[in-house]
């Protein structure tokens, strides 16, 4: 089963081999002089005035959270949909009650206000 | 595809709690008060409805459905109903709780309905894939419930460790799962019994490793030695009425687990996982009573009680008799009836901005009412196991069933051990009658939590007195 | 089929990837930087869905791919990226829990050689299935029975998904108060009367 695989090794053989020149072109041929300065951190043109973590936003991770929830959702719907017309009305009443269940859920996050930016 | 829509019928009580938790889900959304009891008021009315379709439609035989990833047994409709009354009055404790420490939110509600889901499909699982999804289910609405107070530091260690081994549990669990499918070829708990039972598949390398794996993620979830570091922390740290939550249903339902995986799944490699079985109940023997002593803060002294009294539950299992695996049953729900009492008198105890959580909070309850008092009396009393309470009688039953098969050592030191720990409940007794009242303020509590809390206890004494039907009720679920 | 150093081609590239798969799995855990053991992770990732893919589970490796590096990781990277934690303190402990951990772990790693071996595992055990020809679905194979046979364990893991955005709104949301948000609704429906409001008054002597 492999042979059909073979554009893919191209491809991963060429995008290799792609990085790996142009890395390499890139060491050789440029300039080299190395200093200290050149890779201390700065912050326009000063010393830098403190870390670069900082604290961030609990609502950012809310919105990834929700993101990730809702992918993993469509990921069940890409057998679904290609299987449709054998598994019938069956199928689609579980893909319906599946889908219900999880719209009670954006329901919620909706009116609960999580999808708003304040 | 040809369904026959009358399997549906056994699931009725599920598909109900599951469409009531969504509903009480978006009317606590849409409702405008923010103190209205609508919420609370629908989900005790979830727990009765599915009580009543439970009770309506008994399970006469082993009724499989789904391929037989769904299981309606006497034992499943028995533990499922014990599952509801538990939870109910654990709302019905947990309301004041809530109200005076604004956590009195639907999702705590919605969050502990869909715990019960968990739960009852953990109860009714043939299909390790099912055992798997419904704990995970429980454990998901745990971890969070355990977390929502999430401004305390303790709160948020204890949700924390909860969190972290609860998940290296359920990987042990896993891997455990997949090894004996790798073994057996099959994820139904009957079919793998039967592949079991002829052939030397049962005492292979391959299934002994993944038994240990299982026992492993079941031993963190039951919180047996050596698998209990987190069940002090999080029954410390979380907020008393979800501490209530977590020790009383899931309890019943990690019974529940270890009858499907270990007596009705793996039974023929009984004579395996009873050394194993038998360590971890010694080792929490000695942890849950001893460790206990040392304790002054009482949800921590409660939690290795818990310890120990997994301990006497998993004596009934070691025994691997029918009779066993009834003691075992009655000491579960026995142990979820006390426990609830003795979280409850703390949630009774407290109010806004004071936990009542440390053992000289008790001090001179004699003094402030007698009448409850008494029932804290009586409570530990039970968990030490005096007769004629009920926990004499549990702890009783799961001795006679290990003498019964010659494991008369084990029986000695349980009983040791057990009068090792009736040291730490009498001194909370001690410390409620013979000392002054530090707390002299008024009880908080509504007449609902009053009136439940007393029957609770008073159930504690009337049950001990009568201990017949409860156990009898038990023998017939599990077809004796 | 190629023959090559005595493998197939198969077997070579399964050699290739797996020993991707263990070696990235191990720099997670090793590298200091948080950033580049969250890229480790995608690499592990990567590795395990090519194995997938030799396994002809093709709609199994391409959602590894989807949801673990396209959203899990994302999120990982973020969080490592934007927290402030200073991960010196966290590394102390490494040494001195180091010893138990590789205790426990030569124990994992032995009792899977006892049992994963090829006497349980085999290809006299277990025969390999034959190939499918290229027109051959696995998603086709998968939605076939999680539809149908599998009915009550997928409605059941749509409810530990709404459990998940129930727990993950109810932990970290809160509604700040005092906010000043543009709110169009209630510009655009806003009246004439409301906003204006005409005062006769008389002029005021100087």
């Amino acid at each position: 089963m492999l042979e059909e695989y073979l554009p893919i090794w191209i491809f991963m053989l060429v995008g290799l081999g792609f990085g790996a020149v142009l890395l390499t072109v890139g060491f050789v041929l440029s300039p080299h002089r190395p200093d200290s300065e050149k890779l201390s951190p700065y912050e326009c043109g000063f010393e830098a005035f403190e870390d670069t973590r900082m604290k961030f936003d609990v609502r950012y991770y809310l919105v990834a959270i929700l993101f990730i929830i809702f992918d993993l959702e469509i990921a069940f719907l890409f057998p679904w949909a290609i299987v449709l017309d054998e598994i019938g009305w069956f199928g689609f009443g579980a893909m319906f009650i599946f889908l219900a269940i999880l719209v009670i859920g954006f329901i919620y996050e909706w009116k609960k206000g999580a999808l708003e930016w304040e | 595809m040809n369904f026959d829509y009358t399997q549906l019928i056994p699931l009725l009580p599920e598909i109900t709690v599951l469409t009531m938790a969504c509903l009480v889900l978006v009317v606590d959304v849409y409702k405008t008060s923010k103190d209205s009891n609508l919420t609370y008021y629908l989900t005790q009315l979830t727990l009765v409805m599915a009580a009543i379709l439970t009770i309506a439609l008994p399970a006469t035989e082993t009724n499989r459905v789904f391929n037989g990833m769904f299981v309606a047994d006497s034992m499943s409709d028995l533990l499922k109903l014990f599952i509801y009354i538990v939870s109910f009055m654990v709302f019905v404790y947990s309301r004041e709780y809530l109200r005076a420490r604004e956590m009195y939110r639907g999702e705590y509600f919605v969050l502990g309905l869909f715990g019960i889901l968990g739960m009852m499909i953990m109860v009714s699982a043939h299909n390790l894939l099912m055992v798997y999804l419904g704990l995970e289910l429980l454990s998901l609405c745990l971890y969070a419930m355990v977390a929502m107070q999430r401004n305390v530091v303790t709160v948020s260690e204890a949700a924390m460790k909860y969190f972290v081994l609860g998940a290296l549990a359920s990987g042990m669990l896993l891997y455990g799962m997949s090894l004996l499918y790798g073994a057996t070829g099959t994820l139904d708990i009957v079919e793998m019994s039967n592949k079991l039972s002829t052939g030397d598949l049962s005492s292979s390398l391959i299934m002994i490793t993944g038994m240990v794996f299982l026992i492993t993620g079941l031993g963190f979830k039951l919180g047996a030695v050596p698998f209990h570091m987190w069940v002090p922390d999080v029954y410390h740290g979380a907020p008393t009425s979800v501490t209530l939550y977590i020790g009383a249903a899931p309890k019943i339902a990690a019974f529940a687990l270890v009858m499907r995986l270990l007596v009705e799944g793996l039974g023929s490699m009984q004579a395996q996982w009873q050394d194993i079985l038998i360590i971890m109940t010694v080792l929490s023997l000695f942890v849950g009573n001893v460790i206990a002593i040392a304790q002054t803060n009482i949800k921590r002294m409660l939690a290795y009680s818990t310890i120990s009294h997994v301990a006497y539950l998993l004596l009934g299992i070691i025994a691997g008799t029918q009779s066993g695996y009834v003691a075992s049953m009655f000491y579960v729900i026995v142990y979820a009836i006390m426990s609830m009492a003795a979280f409850g008198m703390i949630l009774f105890l407290s109010r806004a901005g004071f936990e009542a959580d440390s053992l000289d909070d008790l001090k001179g309850l004699n003094e402030r009412s007698p009448w409850y008092a008494f029932m804290m009396l009586i409570v530990m009393f039970s968990m030490a196991g005096v007769p004629p309470l009920l926990g004499f009688w549990a702890k009783l039953a799961v001795l006679k069933a290990v003498v019964e098969v010659d494991l008369v050592w084990l029986a000695v030191t349980a009983v040791a051990f057990s009068i090792i720990g009736a040291f730490y409940y009498l001194r909370v007794v001690k410390l409620m009658y013979f000392d002054k009242a530090e707390d002299t303020n008024d009880f908080i509590a509504g007449p609902d939590m009053r009136f439940f809390l007393s029957a609770n206890a008073l159930a504690i004494l009337g049950l001990g007195i009568f201990p017949g039907g409860l156990l009898s009720l038990c023998a017939s679920a599990l077809g004796m | 089929m190629y023959e090559l150093i005595g493998l197939s081609g198969p077997q070579i590239v399964f050699y290739i990837f797996s020993s991707m798969l263990v070696i990235s799995a191990l720099m997670v855990i090793t590298v200091r930087n948080p950033v580049r053991a969250a890229l480790f992770l995608v690499l592990a990732f990567f590795s395990a869905s090519a194995i997938w893919l030799l396994l002809e589970a093709e709609f199994l490796a391409i959602t590894l791919v989807l949801v673990y590096v396209g959203a899990v990781m994302v999120l990982f990277l973020f969080v490592v990226m934007m927290l402030d934690i200073n991960m010196v303190p966290l590394q102390e402990g490494f040494t001195r829990y180091l010893p138990l951990g590789l205790a426990i772990a030569v124990i994992i790693v032995f009792e899977l050689s006892l049992v994963l071996g090829p006497e349980n595992f085999g290809l006299e055990k277990f025969a390999a299935p034959a190939a499918h020809t290229a027109d051959y679905s696995n998603t086709k194979a998968i939605g076939s029975i999680l539809y149908t046979d599998y009915v009550y364990p997928f409605e059941v893991a749509a409810v530990i998904l709404l459990v998940a955005i129930i727990a993950a709104i109810a932990l970290t949301f809160r509604r700040r108060v005092g906010t000043k948000t543009q709110k169009p609704e209630e510009q655009v429906a806003v009246r004439r009367e409301d906003r204006v409001r005409l005062v006769k008054m008389k002029a005021e002597k100087r």
